[in-house]
């Protein structure tokens, strides 16, 4: 049996849970549909999040600043209390233990675990007060809610969103020869593209370098998405709604991939949907994120034998992401005595937690907060143990995302977080009783697991001699 | 020895690597140390090195720095550079002026990303100039830190370093555990390197402050087999409030850095006669004071400079003026000068390597200009 695969698309069996007996339909069959986030308080939505965001920024930067001016102690002073009252320090621990409570408690780890693959794909950078506010929701609300439909709409979503807009700067794009862009030529201003959001839509969201793009290529792109923006206002700054704005759009038609894209209608706005359109049935879009899926779910090292059904089933059903998945778990089972993959930090964590039933992440009601003073130590610990153990889920530093390469993930300070991770979850408490069930439940070769703990009585020593053995690291 | 939890901090973080042990190139050089610090969010030139030009205090009636050290004729120092200004009247700190990395967009991520990258275009590319400098030097070792900084990213295979607030299990624990991976796998080969750590490297206490932290890197680059580049990092230069002039928030960075100089300089010993130490910040900050007496994002600044690989006392500049239509964009002091040709020849000093020869594989061949025999002793 291939245990090692509720490990590969999973976290794990835990305990109390019983072995599927047929694993590939007990995983298929969890990505049919979204399954509910899991939290025992309210989720605050997107919008309300944004608002905090705002709060944040134009208090400091319109008031605080301005009344504290010659002050600086007294502004630091203000500028503390002004966090607390909207949760800066707050908010993304509480989003940490979302995330990972509902992985570890759902009753479909499988789409968790697709989840946490595609909020890396189209990775939000640590930038602004993004991290802190709106990341999180994002992941949430534009990535989770478009899991079951076809990848066009994920993509449009993903694209189109608040998240993506801000964090790769399109709202700073003027067309050269738009109104505004004209406007401030004559003023003595500079006016043009910002090709951040167009170079990561091709190259990474979607056709990858493979598809020969050039430079001009992604200029005409920027042309075709320049007016995709959020106002920015005095009261709200950023943190305005995402709208089509033709007066910075760059008139005319452009042409991408060979193709050219003229404007439908009264509003050039359809230019870029008939872009995203073609993106998402583009042969390399299949290509390269069949790949990716296989890197991260299978092996560093996909070959054509693996991504070929993937590719097939994308062709097939129009992009129909629940397909997709199915096609991947089936590739993933079939292979998954061959292929042994190096977890990420924070899969790996869970994984832990999920198969000695640890007490992670904080519960709602440790997370209950009055927004008036500093969060505990408690309540920012989500945050301070994903730094330490590298994996910061919504504080990537560039827009390609945390890797998905075995090597990048092991270096000497790195496996050191391994070894000590271990320690810190028994010490929060654990459900498992019998480590030999939990070892026969998760691993063919139990016996060599099994030797690893021979003589040792305390639960915490067995954690950190399985966890960090080659078998955890590699599943 | 090297303790743990030295290295620890919030706002600022210690990278040591280069250590010359792992490299045959290397032995056959003379060790020379290079320290870059990043001051991250913008540092003002026009504070920290201030034209004598009475137009400045028109634009910053509020944030003019008085009470200032004396450079030369043409520009003064922040006084809170004391052991800054120590080292320039002894001849082994310099300033290059008007200088930044091609980049004008006024954007910190884009800017820090540029500054690490050494590239053109924000997040096109995936490693640093540093690492890509190392590697073309022949240099691989230890790095200190996690993760690994962009600007030390590279195909050299890299070791690090930094401490962990959570504990380490016993080395009994930890021999057990290694057994478990496959011999010859790169699995193997690095908890054996752990394994080879003193224990006080795997477990201890100390401070986090940055000069501690200066201190413990100094002492590492001074062993003649220990690392050879340190890289620090100093947050918080982006004072868009109560910048203050000679006192306030952006004096204080100011000061914590200055201290990092002196700390660096005490703890090296005599090999600050072979090191060079030199500062990195994503932009400058705009000529005219906010209404907040701050400043906003701008363009041009200046590098610091220090170390015993300075040829000598001065600020070099191709000085653009302070007038309006001498600013970039009306608004910003303008940049006459590629950041980037400093760091190349920084590193070719240092690492003993052509200076074309980096350009090429670190630059892309830009029009880098080699500064070696203009600033440094080599």
């Amino acid at each position: 049996m291939k245990k090692n695969f509720f490990r590969k698309v999973g976290f794990g069996i835990g305990p109390g849970e019983l072995v599927p007996d047929n694993p590939i339909s007990w995983a298929q069959d969890q990505v049919n549909k979204v399954p509910p986030l899991i939290w025992d308080d309210q989720i605050r939505s997107g919008e309300e999040m944004l608002n905090h965001y705002a709060e944040w920024v134009y208090t400091d930067r319109e008031i605080l600043r301005k009344k504290y001016k010659e002050n600086r102690h007294a502004y630091r002073e203000a500028k503390n209390k002004l966090r607390y009252k909207v949760g800066e320090k707050y908010f993304e621990n509480l989003e940490i233990c979302i995330r990972q409570n509902t992985a570890l408690k759902s009753k479909s780890p499988v789409f968790e675990r697709l989840w946490l693959f595609w909020c890396n794909h189209f990775a939000i950078i640590d930038k602004d007060a993004m991290p802190q506010f709106t990341t999180g929701p994002y992941h949430r609300e534009t990535i989770r809610k478009n899991m079951c439909g076809s990848f066009e709409t994920l993509l449009k979503e993903a694209t189109l969103g608040w998240s993506m807009i801000h964090n790769l700067d399109n709202s700073e794009s003027i067309g050269p020869q738009s109104e505004w862009g004209k406007n401030r030529r004559k003023r003595g201003k500079l006016a043009t593209v910002n090709e951040n959001h167009a170079r990561e839509l091709l190259e990474l969201h979607t056709v990858s370098p493979s598809a020969k793009y050039t430079q001009q290529d992604v200029v005409q792109l920027s042309y075709i998405m320049a007016g995709w923006e959020h106002k920015h206002t005095k009261k709200r700054k950023e943190c305005n709604p995402v709208r089509f704005n033709y007066k910075k759009h760059e008139p005319g038609n452009h042409k991408v991939l060979g193709k050219t894209y003229k404007q439908r209608g009264l509003s050039p706005k359809n230019k870029l949907l008939d872009v995203l359109k073609d993106l998402a049935v583009h042969p390399e879009t299949r290509r390269f994120i069949s790949f990716k899926l296989c890197r991260h779910f299978l092996t560093d090292n996909p070959t054509e034998d693996m991504i070929a059904p993937i590719v097939s089933a994308w062709e097939q059903s129009d992009g129909n992401l629940p397909t997709i998945h199915k096609a991947l778990l089936k590739v993933v089972y079939d292979y998954a005595n061959r292929e042994a993959k190096f977890q990420n930090p924070e899969i790996w964590m869970l994984q832990m937690v999920h198969m000695v039933g640890g007490n992670w992440p904080l519960q709602a009601d440790e997370m209950k907060y009055n927004f008036k003073i500093k969060p505990n130590n408690h309540q920012r610990k989500p945050r301070f143990f994903m730094k330490e153990i590298g994996y910061e889920p919504y504080r990537p530093i560039q827009p390609n995302g945390y890797s998905d390469i075995e090597s990048d993930w092991i270096s000497p300070e790195l496996l050191i977080r391994r070894m000590s991770a271990p320690k810190e979850i028994a010490q929060r408490r654990i459900a498992l009783k019998n480590f030999g069930l939990m070892i026969d439940k998760n691993f063919d070769n139990a016996e060599e697991i099994k030797y690893l703990i021979k003589d040792v009585k305390s639960p915490s020593t067995k954690m950190e001699l399985i966890f960090p053995s080659y078998r955890m690291l590699k599943t | 020895m090297i303790n743990r939890r030295t290295f620890l901090t919030g706002s600022i973080t210690v990278t040591l690597l280069g250590s010359p042990l792992f490299s045959a190139l290397a032995e056959k050089r003379k060790k020379q140390n290079l320290v870059v610090i990043s001051l991250r969010g913008g540092m003002d030139g026009l504070s920290a090195v201030p034209p004598n030009d009475p137009i400045l205090e028109k634009f910053r009636p509020d944030i003019l720095v008085r009470k200032t050290l004396p450079l030369t004729s043409d520009f003064s120092l922040h006084p809170s550079l004391k052991n800054f200004h120590n080292a320039w009247n002894q001849g082994k700190a310099a300033i290059v002026h008007s200088s930044n990395i091609p980049y004008t967009m006024r954007s910190h991520f884009e800017g820090q990303d540029l500054m690490e990258s050494g590239g053109h275009k924000p997040f096109a590319e995936h490693t640093g100039w540093l690492g890509r400098g190392m590697e073309t030097a022949g240099l691989e070792g230890l790095a200190i830190a996690l993760p690994m900084p962009l600007i030390l990213r590279s195909k050299a295979n890299l070791d690090n370093y930094f401490p962990t607030k959570l504990s380490t299990p016993s080395p009994d624990i930890m021999k057990q555990v290694a057994a478990t991976y496959p011999k010859d796998s790169h699995l193997r080969s690095t908890i054996e390197r752990v394994m080879m750590r003193p224990f006080s490297m795997l477990s201890g206490t100390g401070s986090r402050k940055a000069f501690r932290l200066a201190s413990t890197a100094a002492k590492a680059l001074s062993k003649s087999d220990g690392p050879r580049v340190a890289v620090f990092d100093i947050n918080g230069f982006d004072t868009h409030a109560a910048q203050g002039g000679s006192n306030g928030e952006h004096a204080d960075k100011l000061y914590n850095l200055d201290k990092i100089f002196g700390k660096l300089r005490e703890n090296l010993g005599s090999t600050f006669e072979n090191t060079l130490i030199v500062t990195l910040t994503e932009f400058g900050r705009k000529v005219e004071q906010n209404g907040g007496n701050g400043t906003e994002h701008g363009y041009g600044t200046a590098i610091l400079m220090m170390g015993g690989l300075i040829k000598k006392a001065q600020v070099y500049a191709d000085w653009p003026g302070l007038k309006h239509r001498n600013m970039f964009e009306g608004q910003d002091l303008n940049a006459t000068i590629d950041a980037r040709s400093i760091y190349c020849s920084a590193m070719a000093t240092v690492f003993d390597t052509d200076f074309q020869k980096l350009n090429r594989h670190v630059f892309w061949n830009d029009q880098l200009e080699n500064l070696q025999d203009k600033l440094f002793r080599i």
